[in-house]
């Protein structure tokens, strides 16, 4: 490897003084993915053991002990961080220390415990349900923006969808979704919106403008799956062109706020569920001719349009790198 | 060999090691663009969603291309029934492949990965269904097939997955010629495994280095790593013991050498551990650390000293406390480890990988009681059923 350097030192393509910072740098072992996966393992695992130590030993004396530990560790991690953190800022605020991620999340988590158990057992809340979900939810959002912390601000976006009776985690979305009801078609839709004109707004006022991201990607995923069910829940009405305008509408939109701030991601993802879109349109309209033939121009429909989008993909890629 | 252009993969590795010095201040962004400039690389490569969506839409193309073709076939002969009409469609596949990376200077860019794997799938299931009758099916020259071809394919296209696959097909095709072949196979093919497994890491870790096998940096880690793996399963009480229960059709039967599967269990995370500090090795750290859950988990299996819920609390705690003691210990650099964040780039800023880990795993926590009825703002329409997700 040093080989390499003299040679572009003598090429004169590396200065002097370029060249004795190398000879100089010494390369450390860094084990900083190791220390964060172990803080993450930690706290995932000492969370998920007191929430299940505390609902088996409901109706002991145990359990009371269980809930000052919680209480304890939650009031802990929050002086903790409310102690070390840097002043407020509208702007993105780094985290004074590596640990100081992982405390909050222990404090953020532990907190959810107390105010879960606290209804479950002394229903603190009455059977005002809504509001037992809503005010932690607050107080994640309020957490997440006052210490800058993009994971609480993901819980607290999952408790907001909690709240409205859906999920938004890719994982229960996929499998555990019911999307035969007109209810839940509605609410997530209601959601995407909602998490989008969030996007927005944080952008357009910049306030946490590095938030966007989180609001974008759930709001993203959960409109455009939801449109897509309405056309499908509709799909023998006329209504159900209604749902794919709204979802085009909302791609043009999506792919100009994508364009402009060069997220190559979201670019991505309105093609994909465009082109999902498209193609089912394409095949209802194969669907009525009931002939062989339209099976081979339905392939060749895939095929052409597949290749299509790959030069799209191409072109567009380069546009953003030039740009 | 290659099918990529060598002096463009020779540079790409210069341009990759001058981009951290550049991240890290070493040298000036100008200095940076002159070299590049010197030692371009020609190659088509995206960024990784690009990547991922080219890689998505190949396989829809491909997919509907075979169908197409299968159907336009279908009425005309029984061909298509046949292992030859797989080959067939892998060896179409092959050739866009050429085509595209040779014509094209596709390198990583999605549409290569794409047309890599589905060849390689269909050359595979091809294989399988030829060595295979009726419901006989036969490993040996399968595993013997899977490895030729996995290992022309990483060393034609310097693909990871594929180094990953080779290495795998080359151990199987060790465990069925020693089971098949030599009279007391079944009791000794632990320790056949093990001595294949370690002495091909050894010789990868040993010769990869080699400045010939430059090219093929990558695809040595991913070999170090599977040879790893597959050292610590062949040792592990719970592999051998499910094994030989299978092979004697008695379950619960204790194996011989039991003591040595356990501490072979047990240990060999932390030797691999405390090599990979030693020797300043990532791939021997990092696989140690995640065999370590491996050994508890097989511990666990056997022996509930402790109810789950304690467990993981004391876990939970004793992993925090390991954590925050290696921090407060190198807190200054000390034997040339650090726990700064080093100064490279990845894809993981990009999508804020992390934050969305956070709210995968942490979405159940306790919340609420579960049998609820939640109300939806001030409207009239209860939205629990059963994505209420707690």
């Amino acid at each position: 490897m040093d080989h390499l350097y003299e040679n572009l030192h003598a090429d004169g393509l590396i200065s002097d003084e370029s060249f004795e910072k190398i000879k100089q740098k010494q390369d450390l072992f860094s084990v900083h993915w190791e220390i964060k996966t172990l803080l993450y393992l930690g706290v995932l695992l000492l969370t998920s053991g007191l929430g299940l130590l505390i609902y088996k030993n409901i109706d002991t004396i145990g359990h009371q002990a269980v809930l000052a530990l919680i209480a304890l560790i939650c009031i802990g991690c929050l002086a903790y961080c409310f102690k070390t953190c840097f002043p407020f800022s509208a702007d993105k605020v780094e985290a004074p220390n590596t640990a100081f991620d992982y405390v909050l999340l222990l404090g953020s988590i532990s907190f959810l415990t107390f105010v879960g158990y606290l209804q479950f057992e002394y229903k603190v809340f009455g059977t005002n349900y809504g509001l037992a979900i809503l005010i932690p939810m607050l107080v994640l959002f309020f957490l997440a923006y006052y210490f800058d912390h993009l994971g609480v601000l993901n819980i607290a976006i999952g408790n907001l969808a909690v709240w409205m009776g859906v999920s938004v985690t890719p994982k229960q979305l996929l499998l555990n979704s019911d999307f035969n009801s007109e209810t839940i078609i509605y609410t997530y839709l209601v959601l995407g919106i909602i998490l989008l004109t969030g996007a927005y707004l944080t952008q357009r006022l910049n306030f946490k403008k590095h938030f966007k991201f989180s609001y974008q990607h759930y709001g993203v995923h959960v409109a455009f799956i939801a449109l897509l069910a309405g056309y499908f829940f509709y799909y023998n009405s006329a209504f159900c062109f209604l749902w794919i305008l709204g979802l085009f509408s909302l791609a043009w939109f999506i792919y100009c706020d994508a364009f402009q701030n060069q997220s190559f991601y979201f670019l991505l993802l309105v093609i994909l569920y465009s082109y999902i879109a498209v193609s089912s349109l394409a095949v209802r309209v194969f669907m009525q001719v009931q002939d062989e033939g339209a099976l081979y121009l339905m392939l060749l429909y895939f095929i052409g349009s597949g290749i299509g989008l790959i030069l799209f993909l191409v072109k567009l890629n380069k546009k953003i790198k030039t740009s | 060999m290659i099918a990529y252009n060598k002096t463009w993969l020779a540079n790409l590795r210069l341009q990759n090691a001058l981009e951290k010095d550049k991240l890290k201040g070493h040298i000036t962004n100008a200095e940076f663009k002159a070299v590049a400039d010197k030692y371009p690389v020609g190659f088509y490569t995206p960024g990784v969603f690009a990547r991922v969506g080219l890689f998505i839409l190949t396989c829809i193309v491909v997919g509907f291309a075979d169908g197409l073709l299968t159907l336009m076939f279908a009425s005309a002969s029984e061909l298509i029934e046949t292992p030859g009409w797989i080959f067939l469609l892998a060896i179409l596949s092959y050739i866009a492949l050429e085509v595209i990376v040779n014509s094209k200077h596709h390198f990583r860019s999605g549409v290569d990965d794409a047309l890599l794997f589905i060849s390689a799938l269909l050359f595979s299931v091809a294989c399988g269904m030829l060595f295979s009758h009726y419901n006989t099916v036969y490993y040996l020259p399968i595993s013997a097939a899977i490895f030729v071809l996995s290992l022309y394919f990483s060393i034609r296209f310097v693909n990871i997955l594929m180094g990953a696959v080779c290495c795998a097909a080359l151990l199987a095709f060790v465990y069925f010629t020693w089971t098949k072949f030599i009279p007391s196979g079944m009791a000794t093919i632990p320790f056949v495994i093990m001595l294949a497994s370690g002495g091909l890491y050894w010789l990868c870790r040993e010769y990869g280095k080699h400045k010939m096998l430059a090219d093929y940096q990558n695809c040595f880690i991913m070999a170090q790593i599977v040879f790893l793996l597959t050292l610590y399963a062949a040792g592990n009480y719970y592999i051998v013991q499910t094994l030989s229960n299978q092979i004697s059709g008695q379950p619960g039967r204790t194996i011989p050498f039991g003591a040595f599967f356990w501490l072979w269990t047990m240990v060999l995370p932390f030797v691999y551990i405390g090599f990979g500090i030693r020797k300043k090795d990532g791939i021997l750290l990092r696989t140690g650390l995640m065999l370590v859950a491996g050994a508890i988990i097989t511990f666990r299996y056997y022996y509930h000293v402790l109810p789950l819920d304690t467990a993981l609390s004391i876990g939970g705690v004793l992993v925090l406390g390991i954590a925050y003691a290696v921090m407060k210990y190198l807190k200054e650099p000390q034997f040339g480890f650090t726990y700064a964040e080093p100064v490279t780039e990845d894809m993981m800023d990009h999508l804020k990988v992390e934050s969305l880990i956070v709210a995968e795993t942490f979405a159940k926590a306790p919340i609420a009681p579960a049998e609820e009825r939640t109300r939806f703002g001030g409207g009239d329409f209860g939205g629990g059923g059963s994505s209420g997700g707690f």
